[in-house]
């Protein structure tokens, strides 16, 4: 297998020199990019980023970020964190706008959500995480992009209960694996759609591996995304991949309001770019956008 | 510290501080002590290795919950090191709440904003890469480099090696820090001894400790030093539970010794 240097962990295998090629027969295959997002704009499908927050009025994100909220750790609260507005969103990092910048480049009509789980205390934070993923269960999203994992196996069962209410909720919890190889909940389980980093710039080219945990490569490597203060910066990372799928999951969504989040995988993985198939080859391609 | 040079003239103070110098020392020679030249050098090989204008570490005040500037190297260090900010702001910020390394370049303002942002943050570094310092799971603090000469930004190859130095960087603090911790640990017991028992005198608690007759086996003592050191590093919930199972062991004991008593 080659492996670059310039990349994160786990996203070797989507090294242009290892990426498989798959192959689909039967009614899947007749699923085309064209059919699953074609024209369509991620209209009203809502997405919370769960991040450092979104800063609602960064030019990346135009007017699509309709609402806020921090979670902060709390002893004294219900599960150990509190819910406090914030009105009109702001980033205390950077990061989570970098991630909004991309769905909403993909996704322009999504409704954008920010749930700022980096709060001012370090005891929390996996807490913290856990709570965002709620808040955005709560609060029927129907993507939520996670940018963010937590190592520690103390919270594992925590992040599989979550990551189980989100899918029977009907949510698409897309999560950018670590650029550690390390473990990272929730992004290795089963219900969620993990992702990690390829080296193209197109952001309708993405990959599936037939070699979980990672299931999928979307652009991540020396993107120029958005940032804190109405700034730019050039960054590497699987988090930035990640928002690639997200943007994806809220046109197919958008398009077609009645599939499930398992659906939701089927149809990606049947337009994913190295899925070959027998009537429409190379069955892929850039489907045009309003 | 020999038990012939105590005599009951001396004052248990005198001799506690006797004590306490001598844990001092002995603790020393056990663990040397780090402090901050080690971090210097390895910030300045750091830099001079990543071929970057300045590097930094920043360590966590749990107390405080704050970020600060422990050692820098390079341009304005000496402003920088003392440098306080809350845990949650900034690249610094995002890297020590994640656990997650992160690389930036190119920083452009948006040209449809006419605001000074220089004015607003002051310096702001071309290239920047952050990496957390960790021991086991637990973020302690955060390394960067800033401003690669060489080339526009920081590359995953970088990142990975910084990994490598912010390992040893992180090794080195954390046994600085478990020192200051056996100390105060050891003094604090100290304190207690002689606020409880205010006529024992220091001979009688070497004795005490002499005495291994009182200490069933040192092994299991070590053992147990093990097991807490252990506990210490487990997460929030872990550490409550033993918490309650050790306070529970510890009435169902007392309670067992006043049934005994009273009897």
């Amino acid at each position: 297998m080659g492996v670059d240097p310039d990349r994160p962990a786990w996203s070797e295998q989507f090294n242009a020199d290892v990426i498989q090629d798959l192959f689909q027969d039967g009614p899947i295959s007749r699923i085309t990019p064209q059919w699953a997002f074609g024209d369509s704009n991620g209209k009203g499908v809502r997405v919370a980023v769960v991040d450092s927050g979104v800063e609602h009025d960064h030019p990346a994100v135009g007017k699509s970020v309709k609402g806020g909220v921090v979670v902060e750790y709390d002893k004294k609260a219900e599960n150990l964190v509190r819910y406090d507005a914030d009105d009109p969103p702001e980033d205390v990092a950077g990061h989570g706008t970098a991630c909004a910048g991309i769905i909403h480049s993909i996704a322009p009509r999504a409704r954008i959500y920010s749930v700022r789980v980096l709060g001012s205390n370090m005891r929390g934070r996996a807490i913290q995480f856990a709570g965002g993923l709620d808040w955005a269960i709560e609060n029927n999203i129907q993507v939520v992009n996670l940018s963010l994992s937590t190592s520690s196996e103390e919270y594992y069962s925590l992040f599989h209960d979550l990551a189980d209410q989100a899918y029977f909720k009907n949510m698409n919890v897309v999560c950018a694996v670590n650029n550690y190889p390390e473990s990272s909940y929730p992004s290795l389980y089963s219900s969620v759609i993990s992702v990690a980093a390829h080296d193209g710039y197109d952001p309708f080219t993405y990959y599936y591996n037939p070699n979980p945990p990672v299931e999928f490569g979307a652009p991540g490597i020396d993107l120029e995304v958005a940032w804190k203060d109405k700034q730019y910066v050039v960054s590497t990372g699987n988090s930035f991949a990640a928002p690639h799928i997200t943007g994806i999951i809220a046109l197919i969504r958008a398009k077609h309001p009645e599939l499930t989040p398992f659906q939701v995988k089927t149809v990606l993985l049947a337009c994913a770019s190295n899925m070959n198939k027998p009537r429409n080859k190379p069955g892929r391609g850039k489907p045009a956008r309003k | 510290m020999t038990a012939s040079k105590v005599t009951g003239d001396n004052s248990l103070s005198s001799e506690l501080k006797q004590l306490i110098k001598s844990i001092q020392a002995g603790s020393h020679a056990i663990l040397p002590r780090f402090g901050d030249d080690l971090l210097n050098s390895i910030v300045e090989t750091a830099a001079r290795l990543f071929n970057a204008a300045a590097a930094s570490i920043l360590l966590i005040d749990e107390e405080e919950q704050l970020l600060e500037f422990k050692v820098a190297y390079g341009a304005s260090s000496h402003d920088l090191v003392g440098t306080r900010f809350p845990l949650n702001q900034g690249i610094a910020g995002y890297v020590v709440m994640t656990g997650q390394p992160l690389a930036i370049s190119n920083v452009r303002q948006d040209k449809r904003f006419n605001q000074d942002f220089a004015k607003s943050t002051g310096y702001v570094p071309k290239s920047i890469l952050a990496m957390p310092l960790k021991i086991d799971e637990k973020v302690i603090g955060v390394m960067e480099v800033l401003d690669k000469i060489s080339a526009a930004s920081f590359g995953m190859q970088d990142m990975d090696l910084l990994g490598t130095f912010a390992h040893q960087a992180a090794l080195a603090i954390d046994l600085s820090q478990r020192q200051d911790q056996v100390q105060r640990t050891m003094l604090l017991g100290l304190k207690r001894l002689a606020r409880n028992g205010s006529n024992l005198k220091t001979s009688r608690i070497e004795k005490v400790l002499e005495d291994t007759s009182q200490i069933e086996s040192d092994e299991e003592l070590l053992a147990l030093a093990d097991l807490f050191n252990h506990i210490s590093s487990l997460g929030e919930a872990e550490r409550l539970a033993c918490l309650q199972v050790l306070k529970a062991f510890a009435d169902l004991s007392q309670s067992n010794r006043r049934t005994r008593h009273g009897r």
